[in-house]
């Protein structure tokens, strides 16, 4: 090209720049007043805080829900909450992005051939009272089905239906834990989950259940084995026949022969009984039923080395305040039941009843039925016996085994209603969709152990022409029966409150939301005889026939229903750093014998089931043994333990087939292995650093009133990623999708590195540094990144032109591009947090510390004329971390937290031979 | 002959882009300094002729970010009674007892990145007049500055106020 026509195009081309600028945002921007004054404390553009109940999961974590012009933008934990005491977990935080779900189902609607028509609540409801009276008439029976429902919404749907002559079946989920009620049924006469409280404990043994990331209260365990470190004398190892992101935190982690916990806990039951004073008249007989067992033996059979058995049994006997919990993949296994059984039997013989494991506590689950009932229930309607069946919050068509047919049985039922939120796959199938409001739009209570009750309260009203759960109920219940209790569920509930708490309780619960009642301990009473044939019965050698496929829940999607949410997809798998898509974990051992490599497609198969899934090698992982999450796989292939009815999630005898082709999936880490920089936990060289002498060409900053750092106990951070989405929610970061995570390109601030070393996982939480002498802000040609009298490195989105050398130079990579004008659908647009600007397309972006938390507390601060007091605020990641690994505070206040961690002997930072002098100290793991 | 035709070609294209540039910021960007409102609202005769402080009305001034519009109870309170047969008090009186909230237009509007905190500043001292110009002797309200961040940044630098980035840019 000659060179004037490369000018003569140059300017074309900038003239034609100009013509193409689009229209101001704020013209004509109007701003509405109110008619009445607001009342007293509330300040327009200030936010206001309401207590509520996450119910993302039935753990029930009590969340405060921040209010930005009538609406929520952000979920943080209740501190002094029994169950979550402040923290929130990642499907927690993400839960708002539930409530603004744009595929959430806007109305009633009826089936119309293969789709649905709007119709109007009354319609809807006169169908169903119709249809109840019909199918009776017909001699066809009305059922209800729900998810695990606890307080007054249970008591009212128990009400309903025995008003309607409605068969209320047992409860439906996924994880029913079928297996440990089962047992406590058996040799205590309590069929349910007991609360465990593991703060008490100085030994804790887990068998199986995945404590940090599902199982029944997951925040709840994080907190309280967080506390028992703390306490300095806590042990806690972990056994498991597969890999987990728990037993990758526990202090040891042993992994078993699949199916044979049993004879290891069987072992040390033998030996607590012999060895330590017979405790609470420990029966002979069960010592009797055991079977002999010698270290080696159990080591033999359990595949875990003879040192290690002696190891975790010497150690169990001299703890003053042992405790064991099996549950999880080692009780959802062939003989279950004999593995809870005896850890039952061991918790019973160290006396850990009713102080550790307390029945008066329980976790109310049991109500809940197993697979066994969901069969039967599928068989009634295969039958041609049901009328009108409820299908209440619940998705048995995803979840269930294909061969229970629950799918096509559906459509024999007289009319299927399901009351849900989204159309899965459960109610695309039903006749009649009831849309129910999310927990956030509504009113109720929940019990999520015995002596808890929190408070669900609306905090913006409903987006779609939906009820809540209550209500709901209640306009069936008056549809149907011709009459309603007088006022909504609102007025049930105040009723039932003031009862239960007094005027003065009930003022206090809906300030606090929440209410805790001080059980006295319930001692147990053990059935010898029961318990005897229990574990007789358990002794033939039921063996799990490798190649074993386990199918787990994940912290990311629970039993599968958080798959929808969108966040959890964008936030990386702790273990493989793997977004969206799903994969099967296959061994180091199994992928170097059959030449699999990461994203290596395979058909896995198991008798006539097959699936089509991509390969991610996973350490830790035995020989043989594969790990697939649950939401993977829709209506799996698992059997129904004969014992128990529960459900078995090991798919035995798998065949793995390479099929030679591969499915891209975004494996975030760069490398799973620190290649000798000594990140974590021990940084190589460290000492080195510390005498060597900094030269540098920079002047040194000076901080006047306050210098922002954080310090990140590596110790306590156990890699859930609560953390994560609290920066999403906080930051409006947007979800980029899969397209550009499998460029590279993610859009995370916060991301949790999980490094691989000698057979063990630790995670480094990696953020912007907020670097003194930093690379990125040399580099700005527009001087967009600098560094602010408060110690941050400041982002000005305004001024950045896109070079992206800033990213470029970032040595820690925390930088991220607007590679796209990410736009937010409606309505999630309202979740846009209004203290943090959208960025445009062009704009790089990172972590800030929450500047507009800091900026708030600084106001406040100044409000009152003081400075900002340490722990008054923090960022978003510290305040939902359930460990709280995260400290963030004035290091110039000598005072604070975050100094005294900064300085302890634990502290160094990451790369600090670069000389980028970061602001964040990173702790070292080991006893906090 | 071909050469200055050229030029004149170029540079009246050039001419062109500029003026259209100025033109696209004057008439598209800039929005109308003294907008009509749903109500003729007259400072004059309030703030002017009856005295009445800012911050009786724009309660939120140094309380909040925003000072906002007063609610209409405000207004009612004395125009229930005073004025009535007034065009606009019509107007007023059928908003608020249709339970309708006036939607006013915008006269000063920041981008949605700007951080401008009212408190501080009235807290600082800083008169509304400063800002917002004599609004007492205005019958439509008027915007007397753009609020160009070198206008901001001016007066920090008079009274000491931080001029770190991060003070307004979110």
């Amino acid at each position: 090209m000659k060179r004037r026509d490369f000018l003569w195009l140059l300017g074309v081309v900038s003239g034609s720049t100009v013509m193409s600028a689009c229209g101001s945002p704020n013209r004509s921007a109007k701003f509405t007043s109110y008619l009445l004054p607001p009342e007293e404390g509330v300040v327009p553009g200030e936010a206001r805080f309401h207590p509520s109940t996450c119910t993302e999961c039935p753990a029930g974590c009590g969340v405060l829900a921040r209010v930005r012009e009538g609406r929520p933008v952000k979920l943080e934990g209740i501190p002094g909450h029994p169950v979550s005491d402040g923290g929130l977990c990642v499907r927690g935080q993400s839960s708002l992005y539930r409530l603004y779900h744009p595929e959430r189902l806007r109305g009633p609607m009826l089936r119309d051939g293969k789709t649905f028509r709007s119709i109007p609540w009354e319609e809807a409801f006169t169908r169903v009272s119709e249809t109840l009276k019909s199918s009776r008439e017909k001699g066809r029976k009305n059922l209800f089905l729900s998810c695990r429902t606890t307080g007054t919404l249970s008591r009212v749907a128990d009400a309903a239906c025995e008003r309607l002559e409605i068969g209320r079946l047992p409860e439906y989920e996924v994880y029913s834990h079928s297996a440990v009620k089962e047992a406590n049924a058996l040799l205590f006469g309590e069929r349910d989950v007991p609360h465990y409280r593991i703060e008490e404990a100085d030994f804790l043994l887990t068998v199986g259940a995945d404590l940090l990331e599902t199982y029944v209260t997951p925040v709840a365990y994080t907190r309280k084995i967080s506390t028992a470190q703390a306490g300095g004398d806590f042990l806690w190892y972990h056994v498991e026949p597969h890999m987990s992101l728990t037993g990758g935190n526990a202090d040891r982690r042993f992994t078993v022969t699949p199916g044979r916990e049993r004879l290891l806990l069987s072992f040390l039951l033998r030996e607590v009984a012999t060895r330590k004073a017979a405790q609470n008249g420990f029966p002979r007989e069960i010592l009797a039923a055991l079977p002999p067992a010698t270290a080696e033996s159990v080591a033999r059979d359990t595949g875990i080395p003879p040192e290690s058995v002696k190891e975790v049994a010497d150690r169990f006997l001299a703890a003053k305040r042992p405790l064991v919990i099996a549950g999880g993949i080692a009780t959802e296994s062939p003989g279950g039941v004999g593995t809870a059984a005896a850890a039952a039997l061991i918790q019973y013989a160290v006396g850990a009843f009713p102080g550790r494991v307390d029945f008066a506590g329980r976790e109310n689950y049991r109500n809940v039925g197993t697979l066994r009932d969901m069969e039967e229930l599928s068989a009634r309607m295969g039958r041609g016996e049901a009328g009108v069946v409820f299908l209440f919050r619940t998705n048995p068509v995803f979840s269930l085994p294909a061969r229970l047919g629950f799918r096509e049985n559906m459509k024999k039922a007289q009319l299927t209603v399901a009351m849900g939120e989204f159309l899965d796959e459960t109610v695309r199938e039903a006749d009649l969709v009831l849309p129910l409001s999310h927990s956030l739009e509504s009113w109720g209570d929940v019990e999520p152990r015995r002596g808890v009750m929190s408070l669900l309260q609306p905090v913006l009203p409903p987006l779609h022409d939906t009820l809540s759960d209550g209500d709901a109920l209640l306009g069936l219940l008056g549809s149907a029966s011709g009459k309603g209790p007088a006022g909504g569920y609102r007025d049930l509930l105040a009723a039932a409150w003031r009862k239960r708490l007094g005027e003065a309780g009930k003022a206090q619960f809906l300030e606090k939301g929440f209410v805790e009642e001080m059980l006295p301990k319930r001692p147990v009473s053990l059935d010898g005889r029961r318990a005897a044939d229990t574990l007789r019965s358990s002794t033939s050698a039921e063996e799990v026939r490798k190649p074993v496929l386990f199918l787990v829940p994940s912290i990311r999607t629970f039993d599968g229903r958080s798959r929808i949410l969108p966040l959890l997809s964008e936030i990386p798998d702790p273990l493989t750093t793997i977004t969206y898509g799903p994969w099967i974990s296959v061994s180091k051992e199994t992928a170097a014998r059959a030449g699999l490599r990461d994203r290596d497609e395979v058909t896995v198969a198991s008798g006539d089931w097959k699936a089509v899934l991509p390969v991610k090698v996973q350490p830790g992982l035995p020989g043989e043994v594969f790990v697939v999450y649950r939401d993977a796989i829709p209506a799996p292939p698992i059997r129904t333990d004969p014992r128990t009815g529960g459900p078995v999630d090991t798919i035995e005898g798998v065949r793995i087939t390479k099929t030679g082709k591969t499915i891209a999936i975004p494996i975030l880490s760069g490398s799973f292995s620190q290649q000798g920089r000594g990140l974590i936990p021990d940084p190589v060289h460290l000492e080195e650093e510390r005498r060597q002498k900094r030269w540098t060409l920079y002047p040194e900053h000076a901080h006047m009133e306050y210098q922002w750092a954080m310090a990140v106990d590596l110790g306590r951070c156990n890699g859930c990623a609560a953390c994560v989405a609290a920066c999403h929610i906080e930051n409006n970061v947007p979800v980029v999708g899969k397209r550009d995570h499998l460029k590279g390109r993610e859009m995370s601030w916060l991301r949790i590195e999980p490094f691989y070393e000698k057979g063990e996982v630790d995670f480094l939480p990696m953020l912007c540094q907020q670097c003194h002498y930093a690379p990125c802000e040399t580099v700005c040609p527009v001087f967009a990144a600098y560094h602010n009298p408060e110690g941050l490195n400041v982002q000005v989105y305004k001024r950045c032109v896109g070079t992206r050398y800033c990213s470029n130079n970032c040595p820690y990579k925390v930088r991220r591009f607007n590679w796209w004008q990410h736009r937010w659908p409606e309505p999630m647009d309202r979740m846009l947090n209004p203290d943090v600007p959208a960025r445009e397309v062009g704009v790089m972006e990172k972590c800030t510390f929450c500047i507009q938390r800091i900026r708030g507390g600084k106001d406040k601060a100044k409000d009152e004329g003081r400075k900002v007091r340490d722990g008054e605020f923090t960022t978003a990641c510290a305040q939902s971390c359930p460990t709280g690994a995260l400290t963030f505070g004035n290091i110039l206040d000598k005072e604070s937290k975050v100094y005294r961690l900064a300085h302890s002997e634990r502290a160094y930072r990451v790369f600090e031979t670069l000389g980028t002098v970061p602001s964040i100290h990173y702790l070292r793991g080991g006893k906090t | 002959m071909k050469k200055t035709l050229v030029s004149i070609a170029v540079l009246g294209y050039f001419g062109v882009s500029v003026l259209l540039a100025g033109g696209l910021w004057y008439l598209w960007y800039r929005t109308d300094p003294a907008p009509v409102q749903p109500i003729a609202f007259p400072h004059t005769i309030h703030a002017g002729r009856l005295q009445l402080h800012c911050t009786y009305c724009h309660i939120f001034a140094d309380r909040a970010r925003s000072a906002g519009a007063p609610p209409l109870e405000k207004c009612m309170g004395c125009h229930k009674t005073i004025a009535t047969e007034r065009e606009e008090i019509r107007k007023l009186t059928h908003h608020y007892e249709e339970k309708r909230p006036v939607q006013w237009v915008r006269v000063y509007a920041l981008p949605d990145f700007i951080y401008f905190t009212h408190k501080r500043h009235v807290k600082a001292g800083v008169e509304c007049a400063m800002c917002h110009g004599d609004v007492a002797g205005m019958k439509r309200v008027r915007r007397v500055n753009e609020l160009i961040m070198g206008w901001c940044v001016s007066c920090h630098r008079v009274r000491g106020a931080p001029r770190d980035c991060a003070t307004c840019h979110k």
